[in-house]
């Protein structure tokens, strides 16, 4: 009887393949899924993927990137200028109006500027603003922006991050008042939300004409299914259009079927292992050895795991940055997948038989689990824990964890210091503590001169490939699945882009 | 029977209490909040910040006091990941639940009393052996497994029901029936021994006698006699199956009290996981409550004893 | 104090006392349930005591290459009879091994929770008065709480694994226990020898070991065979939501839950695993039924 449900099931897998799926083509509504629940649609006020990609939809920063091209071009700005190292003018552009009616000014600037620059009104990722100190008003389209000190890549966080929120309209309902009746200038608005459920976004008729294009599809109808399996179901009922996030396994069955066409784009998140270089863990921890550490990264095939589990356009990566990132010295010392060399090197270190360590993960089970098994086959046995990440960021800064599997997506910034300066500059994720390095580091970040900084950003990375002090293996990529009804060209940046997507 | 009630009534309040006492303290040993505040990809700048503004620092005892008499007048106090009040985020999730608590519960009884009925009145017959089977068949199912299967034959093979969401009645078949058939065996087992027990009895053997119809004889003599502990059987299953709703919840995608639960807990969102824990723990002790009260009322004995 | 919610199932009711309806069952069911539960329990008790002999391959070895090939019986070879997994590992090899795991956690959760429960109910059912009322308080206290819910909880925060689970699972099944021995005592407490022997001065410690617990033993072995079966499920459910036993630990609700990715293309990955963890439930649950309805004393009522 099992042999036969067995049977059956693949049997529809196959029938539901070929039966059409009716896509909301004819409603004009795009139906999305969304695996997590997002805490607030402020964009400020979370720090999820999802937000950003409603964010991107609904409101302008002032600047915006091309995402083929990577040049910054004007959004709510239409020039801007660095008067000096700490100040940058712009000139606005004239006719904007939010999706309540509001005309769009320098004013909307300042206040936004003002109230997010502000640590006390609890903007949740305070790296994204911190750096601003005030905005000043010169007339009604030209504005300044101060800055707290030099930061090179202010360009890029408000062609990101910073979105313009319309002042009399946000100073009335505040953070939680934006989060239950969003306005903003984009090619999308806001007209349903169910915190975390559900989120519908209509056309902007109104729109101003910017840099990202106008809406082709009337309504965008996402809604939040955190199960794979839910998803796909829904994709053969025909209740969804477009998923992405998808694990390569499914999006390679999916793309199989002749309804879907699954896309794979690369993305800037790496994923590594920290070892206790500095035996913060414990002081005699055997990976304050550099031998034991190069033995690590002789153990893992990054190549297999890239090959047989992420799949894509992933790639191996071999120095501690994502290859695309200003200053990414990928000419490094590298460890190719040896396990007897890295059984050598752990005898020479002193342990011919091996040692036992808590082994620590908090994303990608699988790709975890593929890694300490790996360890084990040198004979490093690793006790394996899976914790929420905020659970394993607590214990890594507080008492620190000799074996860590993480991943950094430097927040889609394209320059190096957005990775090293997370992990190597004494930060509570630092597990090396090398003064040398963060003092190298220190010079690459705030140089103004493009050569000073990579020459020291090469000497940073090349530190950091001898001493093994961090275990680059491999970049994630996403996928993203939708009906042959829907074009849609993802992006690099992992960001759904609403308003590029049309039917066929 | 006041006296009764106002027994059973005190000492219900004094296992509340204990159960906040517990609920609260055990979950506050996770650590520090703040960063699951802070979120993936938070500076230690950020958490700093948040560790500022929340105020972590108060006694535990003090905590609590303000904790239960805020969660008294309502107030569980805001949550960390949604920041918005508990209270608001749950009046949502838990018409969810309710609902199907009451269907899954429904389910149960709709299909177990006739079997066990049909069971007890043919006892050692086909039927009988086949209820049998399914109450120790329905014991050791895991109920993920039963959900998966139902999805997989229903939702894919079938495409008769839809596999998740809430926004109509057919999304909530396959949770019910995999919430209900988990009640099922001891309703089914508790209806047929009372049957077969009321049916064995000098009453029914009078009126039969008496020359009452067989229909009469089982519905209105035996079945009125037998339900008694099945409906008290089944209010307190019902405490029980609302704990049970995480399992169910989260395989069907279903914006509940048991799915936010489960998302809670691995978002460290501790403010919603202990609302959560005692307001699940309030409604078994207000259905053992309900039963205790039908109970004695239906059975003067139980009063004196 | 009442009893009548503490012992809701009927299970219970059953343990403690038959009525008519249940002798009738018996003969039902008998001791065919139990040789078969007996059997199949058996036989995976030797599995899982024998699984370095048994299994073909190294459970832990992964193959990347050779990932998620299918069952012999869907395609597959001999290689591997039951297929790979996600990571190119011997499905069967791992079942194998996992039954050690499901019935080490069933037996240890279970003596845990059952030495609570004992000696609470025993305690309960002999001294009666406050100890009683106290006793029964923290019965209801713990019936109170979600069981899934606050293992969940528990395990989150100390991080799971084989141990922590095993822990939580002991300490939090003992409602069934005391419940059962506190009332099976109150039964024996009268009874003449007890008396007799607390009459010529035998201690209590004496008494409960040598004239209660031989005489309660009966219904204790068939709670201990219940709760065993809960606790391999709860176990399963913990490992299906991701915070039970960790990896590559071998546990069947962790098989189910590694599948589930896979359930629409691969059913397999989830329904071989969830099948085995149903007979072996199925089994301890055929044997405890067995076990209650041979060694029920007749005419104890």
């Amino acid at each position: 009887m099992k042999t036969a449900l067995l049977r059956t099931t693949a049997a529809a897998i196959a029938l539901s393949a070929s039966t059409a799926a009716f896509a909301d083509k004819a409603s004009d509504t795009l139906h999305v899924a969304f695996t997590k629940e997002l805490e607030s649609v402020d964009s400020y006020m979370n720090s999820a993927r999802e937000g950003i990609v409603i964010q991107r939809a609904v409101w302008d920063g002032l600047l915006y990137r091309d995402p083929v091209t990577n040049e910054y071009i004007g959004n709510l700005a239409t020039s801007w200028e660095w008067i000096d190292d700490l100040t940058i003018e712009f000139k606005l552009r004239e006719g904007v109006t939010f999706h309540n009616g509001e005309a769009f000014n320098a004013d909307d600037v300042v206040y936004t500027v003002d109230f997010v620059a502000n640590p006390e009104n609890g903007v949740k990722t305070q790296r994204n603003v911190s750096w601003m100190k005030s905005a000043e008003k010169i007339d009604d389209y030209t504005v300044r922006i101060h800055l707290k000190s030099a930061f090179p890549a202010a360009i890029e966080f408000l062609a990101g991050p910073v979105s313009i929120y319309p002042n009399e309209y946000y100073a009335e309902v505040g953070p939680s008042g934006m989060a239950l009746k969003p306005v903003g200038t984009g090619p999308y608005k806001v007209v349903e939300v169910e915190p975390g459920q559900h989120f519908v976004l209509e056309k902007n008729e109104t729109y101003f004409d910017g840099p990202k294009g106008d809406a082709q599809i009337s309504r965008i109808d996402i809604r939040t299914i955190p199960d794979i399996n839910t998803q796909m179901a829904e994709m053969f009922n025909g209740t969804l259009d477009l998923i992405w996030q998808v694990p390569a396994d499914q999006a390679g069955k999916l793309g199989e079927m002749s309804q879907f066409q699954a896309v794979n784009e690369s993305t800037m998140r790496v994923g590594f292992l920290l070892l206790d270089a500095a035996g913060k863990s414990d002081e005699n921890s055997p990976f304050k050895d550099v031998r034991v550490r190069q033995a690590v990264a002789h153990a893992i095939d990054s190549q297999s795991i890239v090959d047989a589990l992420l799949k894509g356009s992933s790639q191996v990566i071999k120095s501690s940055c994502f290859p695309s990132q200003f200053g990414c010295d990928t000419d490094v010392t590298t460890y190719e997948y040896d396990p007897e060399k890295a059984k050598a090197l752990l005898a020479e270190a002193g342990y011919p038989d091996g040692f036992t360590t808590e082994f620590f993960a908090y994303r990608n089970r699988d790709y975890a689990e593929a890694i300490s098994s790996y360890m084990n086959a040198v004979g490093i046995k690793t006790n394996f824990n899976m914790l929420k990440y905020a659970a394993l960021r607590d214990l890594s800064a507080t008492s620190g964890v000799p074996v860590n599997f993480q991943t950094w997506g430097s927040f889609s910034i394209n320059d190096t210091s957005a990775f090293t300066g997370q992990f190597f500059k004494f930060g509570d994720l630092d597990t090396v503590r090398d003064p040398e390095l963060r003092d190298t580091l220190e010079i690459a970040d705030t140089s103004t001169d493009p050569e000073v900084r990579i020459e020291n950003y090469s000497k940073a990375l090349n530190l950091i490939a001898d001493q093994a002090y961090m275990v680059p293996m491999f970049s994630y990529n996403t996928n993203y699945v939708f009906t042959q009804e829907v074009s849609y060209t993802p992006t690099p940046d992992e960001v759904l882009r609403f308003a590029t997507m049309s039917w066929n | 029977m006041l006296p009764f009630i106002l027994k059973r009534l005190g000492l219900a309040f004094l296992v509340a209490l204990t159960v906040s006492l517990i609920s609260f303290f055990l979950l506050y040993l996770s650590g520090d909040p703040a960063t699951a505040l802070a979120g993936e990809g938070a500076t230690s700048e950020d958490i700093a910040n948040i560790n500022a503004r929340y105020g972590f620092d108060r006694p535990l005892l003090v905590q609590y006091g303000s904790w239960l008499f805020n969660a008294l007048t309502g107030d569980f106090g805001e949550s960390y990941y949604f920041k918005m009040p508990v209270s608001a985020l749950l009046a949502d999730r838990l018409s969810v639940t309710m609902l199907l608590g009451v269907c899954g519960i429904s389910f149960a009884l709709l299909t177990a009393v006739p079997l066990g009925v049909l069971a007890a009145m043919r006892p050692n017959s086909l039927i009988d052996r086949f209820a049998l089977f399914l109450s120790v068949a329905g014991q050791a199912m895991p109920s993920f497994w039963f959900g998966l299967i139902l999805i997989v034959v229903f939702s894919i093979k079938l495409q008769w029901l839809p596999a998740s969401g809430a926004s109509s009645w057919a999304h909530f078949i396959l949770p019910t029936v995999v919430l209900g058939y988990y009640a099922m065996p001891a309703i089914m087992r508790l209806t047929r021994a009372g049957m077969l027990e009321v049916l064995s009895s000098d009453y029914i053997r009078t009126a039969r006698a008496k020359g009452a119809s067989e229909g009469r004889v089982l519905f209105k003599h035996a079945l009125r006699n037998a339900i008694i502990p099945v409906v008290s059987l089944a209010a307190v299953q019902m405490g029980f199956m609302l704990g049970g709703s995480i399992v169910v919840e989260s395989i069907f995608a279903l914006h509940g009290a048991g799915f936010l639960a489960y998302e809670s807990i691995s978002r460290n969102d501790l403010p919603t996981v202990q609302a959560l824990v005692l307001i699940f723990s309030m409604f078994y002790i207000l259905f053992t409550f309900a039963a205790d009260v039908l109970n004695a009322w239906l059975d003067p004995r139980m009063r004196s004893s | 104090m009442t009893t009548s919610s503490l012992s809701p199932d009927p299970l219970l009711q059953e343990i403690i006392g038959p009525t008519p309806g249940q002798k009738l069952r018996r003969r039902v069911v008998g001791h065919r349930g139990l040789l078969l539960g007996g059997i199949v329990l058996v036989v995976l008790v030797i599995v899982a005591l024998f699984a370095p002999l048994i299994a073909p391959h190294d459970p832990y070895a992964q193959n990347l290459m050779g990932r998620l090939q299918p069952p012999v019986f869907l395609g597959g070879t001999w290689e591997h009879v039951l297929g790979t997994d996600h990571l190119g590992r011997d499905y069967l090899s791992r079942l194998i091994y996992g039954a050690r795991v499901s019935l080490l956690i069933g037996t240890v959760a279970a003596l845990i929770s059952g030495t609570i429960g004992t000696i609470l109910g025993v305690s309960a059912g002999y001294f009666g008065g406050r100890v009683d009322a106290v006793v029964t308080f923290l019965i209801n206290v713990r019936l109170a709480l979600p069981v899934v819910l606050v293992a969940l909880a528990v395990v989150a925060l100390l991080g799971g694994s084989l141990q922590v689970v095993i822990f939580v699972l002991g300490l939090l099944l003992w409602d069934r226990f005391a419940v059962v021995m506190r009332t099976s005592t109150l039964q024996v407490r009268n009874r003449d020898y007890v008396t007799a022997a607390s009459a010529i001065g035998a201690s209590t410690t004496r008494v409960i070991l040598s004239e209660i617990m031989p005489n309660i033993m009966n219904n204790l072995i068939v709670v201990i065979t219940l709760e065993m079966a809960h606790a391999i499920l709860l176990e399963a459910v913990l490992s299906f939501l991701g915070l039970g036993v960790q990896p590559p630990t071998p546990s069947w609700g962790l098989m189910v839950s590694e599948g589930k990715n896979m359930m629409l293309f691969e059913p397999w990955l989830v329904l071989i695993p969830g099948a085995v963890l149903f007979v072996l439930v199925l089994s301890i649950n055929l044997l405890g039924d067995g076990l209650r309805d041979v060694s029920a004393p007749e005419g104890r009522s």
